[in-house]
């Protein structure tokens, strides 16, 4: 296995540096980019066919001699000349754009880049394997090393019980001789702590008092569901499509808008990328798969909808019991809260999504920092308590709305508005941000 | 790498040891039989310790106990394809339209990720202007039934529809080529669409012959308006139902008709009359209602009087007579009723041509007599209108009398085709009926249940539920509408159009995505009398438009007809006979005429005047009564039991006093009594026992609730009538009887109720009629409101202060809030047993206020010196009635708040009583200082527990799919009340926030204010200085139930103004010194 891998490294290598070599071709490469990478791919297809020694694949195909220019120029015209042309033309349903303006040197330019450029699946493929098999590793050797520590420790278990049982027995043995009353450890330990009541007794009130407040502290911990991170039929990674392509969260997540609920992108919005992006490496193409599954789409040719689709099933992980109503819309529209706020970073979350601890919440900039465990109500009201109503008169922007509630205060209780004011703000809990019926109906 | 691997469980299935192999192969052994396993001694010794059996119970529990902590996994499925107009988390609402053969309305539908869950009246579209019924509003939950037919049924067994299709298609063929007659029942069908499917078929079993009579369709109502249609056949040459207009009609006159709940198209002429009963408006009208069983209607009149069915005819003839027309009917009336005929004429002749008389009467004569008296009055072409006819109830009785004879006779056709209708049940006849109808060659039922008529058809085709189908309606000549459907079919059940096409062999099965119906539609629509109007320049713009409102109105002229004089002699020998105990048959607000018999909520829905749930019975004057049934109602006790016989058929029904009710007569409702068959209709169509489970007989079928009334519906003079000639005798047994409200009157407890008439309120001053609550004080009275036990909650100064007002001037009592309010907030239903003990769990009740003899009007005292709470408590022969909706007033300084333990219920600072169900412990404190008594408490886990599976629909995955997701089912041990529809505040204010305004009327509102008929309710920002809500709080007529008790309430009321004379009245509502001093002498008075 390894073997192959090392090859394939090899082979890569070599040839990029083949490739590196002859690639000088600049204007090749800024007119592919400016022109035709809207739509064409060097080893893909996308809307267009890939364009990977197109110029061999035309004339091994039986085009007329130039009629590759042409079609550039005016594929129509080409379509219409050389038979070769028009079944080019029925490739896709889509229709290509015309570019008179390149002239044969420019187009052979672009076709030299494309002819230059590597494979990045099968450059990639060796590379990415053999991470991966490294993540492996680690994971075994960390796993490995704690069963190690819980061997470890049944060991001294079972040492210290055999070592005390070796002593009992020898002064049994030991007292036997003596003809003294036997004790048992019982006995024995009464009468131990009888001796020193005074230590035993504050020993035994710190160990009850810690009891019971660990205990209590424990319920405080019920329904905490911080850094639940659920399996998902498809390993999603937010920082490659929010970090790396910087997709705005609304993109997928559509109706945070203007709904309670954010919304699970559904299979078609995925689709709108991985119609074209379909994955550079194997395990990547894995993955995108699935999604194709759903959507019941058909990778052959230039791509199609079977009309098979199957809805995936996500594991939920904000879940909020059904007594709480939570709007997004509220707080995204009206209230301006960033979704860093209580989602954390998703740029940097390589996993599948998960609940973030409020500690980690507090280290990102702007958050407003908060005590309690997220997801629970003192982590929602105690926001509430912060969060300030920025709109109204107090900063001179305008809102309709909050306008409205500030006049009121400020023309029936002054008094009142001024005690709000003591902190400089107006914050949701004292325009009711607190109260039951606001988040429980 | 190979691909397929072998999973093994231990070495022994690797190696497939001898004894593994055995054991795998008999999984279950049999070599040890019990008996030996038990005896083997052994045994005893393996014996568990009682301690230790204690120890692994409590391991298991802490186990179990710490297993449970953990949070089940969440699923979340988002759509592949998300349709366009769906936002998960928000709700899509349709603009569709109603009709179920009785009641017609344009309607809102709400829908929630694709399930519909609520239905409202369309204010801005359509005839009926917002107005929608209780059944109406109901209607969305039947379609969540699981008694609903899964498919297409051939015999008793599930069949596909092409089988049934080919079979039926065979038959006809069949039939048609012997040139056998095809018949079709149907109710009156106001599509244009399905009538030209119908067509098609005809066409088809006539053979292509334009003029064949193979085939015949019969339209038939359960209620029948034939007489109306007969009268104006006699009168006006043409058989027509006219276009009523109540808003015109500064004099209304109706005998027997309920045209505010029941009557024709009652839903339209509900915001018609109320739009002229207020007292502020430019003019009120004056209400006149002679009827035997007390209605809605009659509790709204500003006069009422008692007539048996025989003496309706007399009061139209003593009005003619007063007009100067002999007729030859009697003009005999009792005391009571000619005293008020009397003040009608008066009236009628102060308002010629701005009057109405309506007739409720299927008897033709009866209403040729009512056609003579508004052309005496001039009504025709105002008030009424003759040229734009009403298309409903275009029942053809003699048609479907001469079929039912005939079928029962022998003498059938060879197919019988029923689409809409279920006459096995509704037919005086229709037992001999049903059993007549298994000698028919071809029967097909339409309808979605195994219902009566449908379980003795060989073939039953189920169509859609209303909200699954496409559809069309003209219910009057200048306008039409479409029905349009709010979730793909839950079921393969197919459209009734769709059928009719098929046998045609004009269309194809389309399945669950079918078009069929919809292109049928736009054919329809296309044709030029609908695409009349101009205004559009193309079809789909027209077809767009028509779809988004839901309906289009074309234009008709006014061309009042002439009353043709000849028609009075056909009233001679044609009137309703005269009998010592006339049997009314009435239908109920919820109920109507059965077809919606199993839905709960409706069942439960408290009927508008008797505030009984889950049951029919016989109503009678309680001084009638006498010592025979009991004087009182007496839930504790139960009713007692009657036998009423009308020819040689018997029913046998509790008896309850019904103050109102004409004396010489009885009133039973019809729609009871589905099921008696143990057909399946629905588990909420039949008893249930206390613990749970249906009731059923010694043959194990189910109880049907209440008995069937249409066995009581005769055909005489050509058309069917809903009175009787009979008798009653008292029958030994006591039964028990569900009502939600035990006391008949308001004891004169003018904070409660306020009444006056429209003299003394544009005459007088507000002390006189709503006088203010005054204590008094070392320095003289002060107002109520001075006096405090606690600081003010800062409602009036923060934000919102959310407040409702309640006119009742407009409230009729119709019952639409409450099934709105249980339908928005997953109210659940509880049962006639629970009922009983007073449990019923709606957020919101109507208060029915009888007076009583000591009463000027509801909530007066006559005599105050001698005014007896004992009498006072007796409702008076022929009362007046107050319908007074209660809910929560989120008192701002609610009673309920301070006795909270654990802070449960809080008040906002929005003014809204709030209630965190999970802080909730149950101790019931709230509901015991509750001056109103609205608080409800969850006794049961009603979604789980198995008495309430027959009735909670939310005890089904099925039946949960109506529940609202925005708010909460509640548990048991909780106690909820009204939340004044905080969810829809909430969102309200949400769109108001996002759109950067203040919040606007209109933003917020609750589900009994959008749902009323009259507008009665409103609701709004009191802190809103520009609000509706705060002008009707401000306004003279508005004062707060119980406002001497101090809990200052959000909700106020305004005064009911009856545009009446009253000199007992008068002489009470003057403006006095201090008018406290008399309230305090009374009290002194009392026991």
């Amino acid at each position: 296995m390894f073997k192959s891998i090392n090859k394939w490294c090899v082979a890569a290598l070599t040839f990029l540096f083949f490739a590196g070599s002859f690639n000088a071709n600049a204007q090749g490469e800024g007119l592919f980019k400016a022109k035709c990478a809207t739509c064409h791919q060097p080893h893909k297809n996308g809307t267009g066919p890939k364009l990977f020694e197109v110029r061999k694949k035309w004339a091994d195909g039986g085009a007329k001699e130039g009629s590759i220019y042409q079609w550039v120029n005016n594929w129509q015209a080409a379509a219409a000349s050389d038979p070769y042309a028009q079944t080019v033309s029925t490739w896709a349903a889509s229709a290509m754009q015309a570019f008179p303006e390149l002239k044969k040197e420019e187009i052979d330019a672009i076709f030299d880049y494309v002819d230059s450029t590597p494979d990045p699946a099968a450059a990639a493929d060796g590379k990415d394997g053999a991470v991966d098999g490294v993540a492996t590793t680690e994971e075994t050797e960390e796993g490995s090393f704690s069963w190690v520590w819980i061997l470890l420790g049944v060991i001294f278990a079972v040492i210290i019980g055999a070592v005390s049982g070796v002593r009992r027995q020898l002064k049994a043995a030991l007292s036997d001789s003596k003809d003294a009353d036997e004790q048992s450890y019982m006995q024995e330990f009464k009468t131990w702590a009888w001796k020193n009541k005074i230590y035993v007794g504050i020993a035994t009130l710190v160990l009850v008092m810690s009891l019971i407040v660990s205990l209590v502290l424990s319920l405080g911990d019920i329904g905490v569901v911080e850094d639940y991170q659920p399996s998902q039929p498809i390993e999603f990674p937010h920082d490659i499509h929010t970090g790396v392509n910087g997709i705005d969260c609304k993109y997928c997540h559509n109706s945070v808008t203007k709904s309670k609920s954010a919304g699970l992108p559904s299979v078609n919005v995925c689709m709108n990328c991985h119609k074209q992006v379909n994955g550079r490496t194997p395990a990547q193409q894995e993955k995108i798969k699935a999604v194709y599954a759903a959507a019941g789409w058909s990778t052959e040719g230039a791509g199609s909808y079977t009309g098979h689709t199957k809805p995936i099933k996500w594991n939920k992980v904000h879940v909020l019991p059904d007594h709480v109503y939570f709007n997004h819309s509220q707080h995204v529209v009206v209230g301006g809260v960033d979704c860093k706020q209580c989602h954390g970073d998703m740029t940097k979350q390589k996993e599948t999504a998960r609940v973030v601890p409020v500690g980690e919440l507090n280290k990102i900039e702007g958050n407003i920092p908060l005590t309690r465990p997220t997801l629970t109500m003192g982590w929602c009201i105690e926001c509430h308590g912060e969060k300030a109503i920025q709109e109204g008169p107090l900063d001179g922007k305008k809102d309709g709305y909050y306008d409205e509630i500030h006049k009121r205060l400020l023309n029936n209780d002054k008094s009142l508005y001024n005690k709000y004011l003591e902190d400089g703000k107006v914050t949701v809990k004292e325009l009711g941000g607190w109260e039951c019926a606001k988040c429980h109906y | 790498m190979s691909t397929t691997r072998k999973y093994w469980k231990g070495l022994e299935e690797l190696n497939e040891t001898p004894s593994f192999v055995q054991g795998r192969d008999q999984e279950f052994p049999q070599s040890m039989s019990v008996d030996e396993f038990l005896a083997d001694e052994n045994l005893k010794e393996t014996s568990t310790a009682r301690r230790d059996f204690l120890k692994f119970l409590g391991f298991s529990v802490a186990a179990a106990t710490v297993a449970a902590c953990e949070s089940p996994v969440t699923k979340a499925i988002p759509y592949v394809v998300k349709p366009e107009n769906v936002t998960p988390g928000m709700p899509t609402w349709y603009a569709s339209t109603y009709y179920d053969g009785t009641s017609y309305a344009s309607i809102l539908v709400k829908t929630r990720e694709g399930r519909p869950i609520y239905i409202k009246g369309n204010k801005d579209f359509g005839i009926t202007k917002g107005s929608a019924n209780p059944q109406i509003i109901a209607s969305v939950l039947p379609i969540y039934d699981s008694a609903r037919l899964a498919g297409a049924r051939k015999g008793n067994n599930a069949a596909s529809w092409s089988t049934v299709d080919g079979d039926i298609t065979a038959k006809l063929k069949e039939i048609t080529a012997k040139k056998g007659k095809v018949v079709l029942v149907s109710n009156t069908i106001i599509s244009p669409s399905t009538n030209a499917a119908i067509a098609k078929l005809k066409a088809k079993v006539n053979g292509g012959d334009e003029t064949g009579t193979s085939f015949e369709h019969i339209q038939y109502d359960a209620v029948s308006y034939a007489g109306i249609r007969n009268a104006n056949k006699e009168s006006f040459g043409t058989d027509f139902i006219p276009d009523y207009d109540f808003s015109k009609a500064k004099t209304i006159v109706s005998v027997g008709a309920d045209f505010l709940s029941t009557w024709l198209l009652a839903t339209e002429y509900t915001p018609q009359w109320s739009s002229r009963r207020n007292p502020d408006g430019e003019w009120m009208s004056k209400h006149f209602q002679f009827e035997s069983v007390l209605s809605i209607t009659g509790s709204n009149a500003d006069y009422r009087g008692m007539v048996k069915p025989s003496e309706e005819a007399n009061v139209l003839a003593y009005l003619l007579n007063k007009f100067g027309v002999k007729t030859a009917a009697t003009t005999t009336l009792s005391k009571q009723a000619q005293d008020v005929a009397d003040l009608a004429y008066e009236s009628l002749k102060k308002s010629k041509g701005e009057s109405i008389v309506v007739a409720g009467s299927n008897n033709t004569a009866v209403q040729i007599l009512t056609n003579k008296l508004n052309a005496v009055l001039g009504t025709y072409g105002k008030t009424i209108n003759t040229s734009n006819t009403v298309n409903l109830f275009a029942s053809n009785d003699e048609a479907l009398n001469t079929f039912v004879t005939n079928t029962i006779a022998g003498k059938a056709p060879a197919a019988v085709i029923f689409y809409g209708v279920n006459p096995v049940y509704t037919l005086a006849n229709g037992e001999a009926f049903g059993k007549a109808l298994a000698k028919v060659d071809l029967t097909i039922s339409l309808a979605g249940y195994t219902d009566e008529t449908a379980s003795k058809c060989k073939f039953i085709c189920p169509d859609h539920h209303a909200l699954e189908a496409w559809n069309d309606f003209n219910p009057k000549k200048n306008h039409f509408a479409i029905a349009q459907p709010t979730i793909r079919p839950l079921f393969e059940t197919s459209a009734a159009q769709e059928s009719f096409l098929v046998w045609a062999g004009a269309a194809k099965r389309g399945g669950k995505d079918s078009s069929v119906v919809y292109d049928l539609i736009k054919t329809t629509w296309s044709a030029d009398n609908i695409k009349a109007t101009s205004k559009y320049a193309d079809f789909e713009t027209f077809w767009n438009k028509a779809i988004h409102d839901s309906c289009i109105d074309v234009a008709v002229e006014n061309t009042p007809s002439v009353f043709n004089d000849a028609a009075l002699a056909k009233v001679a020998g044609k009137l309703p006979k005269v009998a010592a105990l006339e049997v009314v048959l009435y239908r109920k607000a919820g109920i109507g005429v059965g077809a919606q018999a199993n839905n709960p909520w409706l069942q439960e829905l408290p009927d508008p005047v008797s505030k009984v749930t889950w049951d029919n019975y016989i109503t009678m004057n309680p001084t009638e009564m006498g010592t025979t049934y009991a004087t009182t109602f007496d839930q504790e006790n139960g009713l007692n039991l009657a036998s009423v016989k009308v020819g040689n058929k018997e029913l046998t029904l509790p008896v309850y006093p019904s103050p109102g009710q004409a004396p010489g007569t009885v009133g039973i409702a019809l729609g009871y009594g589905r099921g008696a068959n143990d057909e399946n209709i629905g588990n909420a169509a039949f008893q249930t026992k206390e613990y749970g489970g249906h009731a059923t007989d010694e043959n194990g079928k189910r109880l049907p609730i209440g008995k069937n009334a249409f066995v009581f519906t005769s055909f005489e003079n050509g058309t069917l009538s809903y009175s009787a000639n009979g008798s009653i005798t008292k029958v030994d047994g006591i039964y028990p009887i569900a009502a939600t409200q035990i006391h008949h009157t308001v004891m004169g407890r003018h904070s409660i109720v306020r009444e006056t008439t429209l003299d003394i309120y544009s005459s007088k001053d507000k002390e006189a009629y709503n006088p203010a609550h005054m204590l008094e004080t070392h320095h003289g009275p002060e107002h109520i409101s001075k006096f405090d036990l606690w600081e003010a909650h800062p409602v009036e100064k923060i934000g919102h202060r959310w407040g409702m007002t309640i006119d009742l001037s407009s409230c009729i009592g119709c019952g639409s809030c409450l099934v709105a309010c249980q339908s928005e907030n997953n109210v659940p239903v509880v049962g006639k047993d629970e009922v009983r003990r007073g449990r019923e769990m709606h957020w919101l009740r109507i208060d029915r206020y009888y007076a009583s003899d000591e009463e000027a009007t509801v909530g007066t005292r006559e005599n105050k010196e001698t005014f007896d709470y004992g009498k006072a408590e007796v409702a008076a022969q022929n009362p007046k009635v107050v319908h007074m909706p209660m809910m929560c007033q989120h008192c701002n300084h609610a009673s309920c708040e301070t006795v909270c333990p654990v802070a449960a219920t809080n008040h906002s600072n929005e003014g809204l009583n709030q209630m965190a169900y999970n802080r909730c412990i149950g101790t019931r404190y709230c509901a015991n200082n509750c001056p109103y008594k609205v608080r409800r408490f969850n006794w049961f886990n009603y979604p789980s527990y198995k008495k309430f599976t027959q009735v909670n629909p939310a005890q089904d995955d099925l039946g949960r799919m109506v529940l609202n997701p925005d708010v909460t089912v509640r548990t048991r041990g909780v106690m909820e009340k009204c939340s004044f529809c905080v969810q829809k505040i909430q969102a309200g204010k949400l769109v108001a926030k996002k759109e950067a305004r203040p919040v606007v009327d209109g933003d917020v509102t609750t589900a009994c204010a959008e749902v009323c008929p009259t507008n009665a309710i409103t609701v709004g920002d009191w802190n809103d200085i520009k609000s509706m809500v705060r002008k009707n709080a401000d306004d003279k007529r508005s004062y707060q139930a119980l406002e001497e008790v101090g809990v200052k309430p959000n909700v106020w009321y305004q005064v009911k103004v009856r545009n009446e004379k009253n000199a007992d009245l008068e002489k009470l509502q003057v403006v006095k010194e201090s008018a406290h001093h008399g309230e305090k002498k009374d009290n002194k008075a009392h026991h």
